[in-house]
């Protein structure tokens, strides 16, 4: 899980072009919405494209999205449970 | 160039963008998020907004752009996301495929709440008779212009209708 967190994180920095931050930057249980990383709405939709490009995942419910964006953990988690790759 | 003065720069390209980000913003993790025609404005529009005002000059409501590229080189980037065999379409980049987007991240930037504009023309002197037909009291204009990566040319000023 561990690795995945890290590779996780290293993932949101490329895709979301966080030039100035390392994985080291990003704490695994702090909120990516609002406080924390302050991610928008832009942000979600490029996290739902990561999903599916890296790990296989489809999410059909946008809304869904809410609750596995809490952190990068809570992230991490879904990914395992539910990667086709 | 500033005020007829040269700027000094370490980094060439894109990188000179974000080096000169980090010497005149550098509190605006957005710009990170911004492709290469917005950060061009961004930045120069920060330098210029950045140096103390005319005395008695109204604050700047307004901004006129323009360029003879839009905003293409965002527009190719994006394209690749959907191309080749592949789909995923980035969102990031999508936001970016107009270029008065540019003029909004000024807009936003610097609180201007009057006219912004953006046009595509053929030469730079076409943008002249297009500002002097435009009421304002005091507006951000000139060319901005990014068609391929690591190239790119603004210039900026500030004009006041008195």
């Amino acid at each position: 899980m561990e690795q995945l967190i890290e590779q996780l994180k290293q993932q949101i920095i490329e895709s979301l072009n966080f030039e100035d931050m390392t994985p080291a930057d990003i704490d695994a249980d702090a909120p990516l919405f609002g406080e924390g990383l302050g991610l928008d709405s832009i942000d979600a939709l490029e996290l739902i494209m990561l999903l599916d490009r890296e790990y296989g995942i489809k999410l059909a419910d946008p809304k869904a999205g809410k609750a596995i964006f809490k952190s990068v953990r809570i992230m991490a988690e879904y990914i395992q449970a539910n990667r086709t790759k | 160039m500033l005020n007829g003065e040269p700027v000094t720069v370490q980094e060439t390209g894109d990188k000179m963008l974000v080096e000169l980000y980090r010497r005149y913003a550098g509190n605006y993790p957005k710009f990170f998020k911004m492709d290469t025609l917005s950060r061009l404005g961004f930045i120069a529009a920060e330098i210029l907004l950045g140096q103390p005002a005319d005395q008695g000059q109204p604050q700047v409501q307004t901004v006129i752009l323009a360029n003879r590229s839009a905003s293409i080189k965002n527009d190719t980037d994006y394209q690749a996301t959907i191309s080749d065999g592949k789909y995923y379409p980035s969102p990031a980049l999508f936001v970016y495929t107009l270029p008065n987007i540019v003029t909004g991240e000024i807009a936003i930037r610097h609180h201007i709440q009057g006219e912004t504009a953006f046009y595509i023309l053929d030469k730079e002197e076409e943008l002249a008779p297009i500002i002097h037909s435009t009421p304002f009291e005091a507006a951000l204009t000139g060319w901005c212009e990014c068609s391929k990566p690591n190239r790119f040319y603004a210039k900026l000023q500030i004009i006041w209708n008195n």
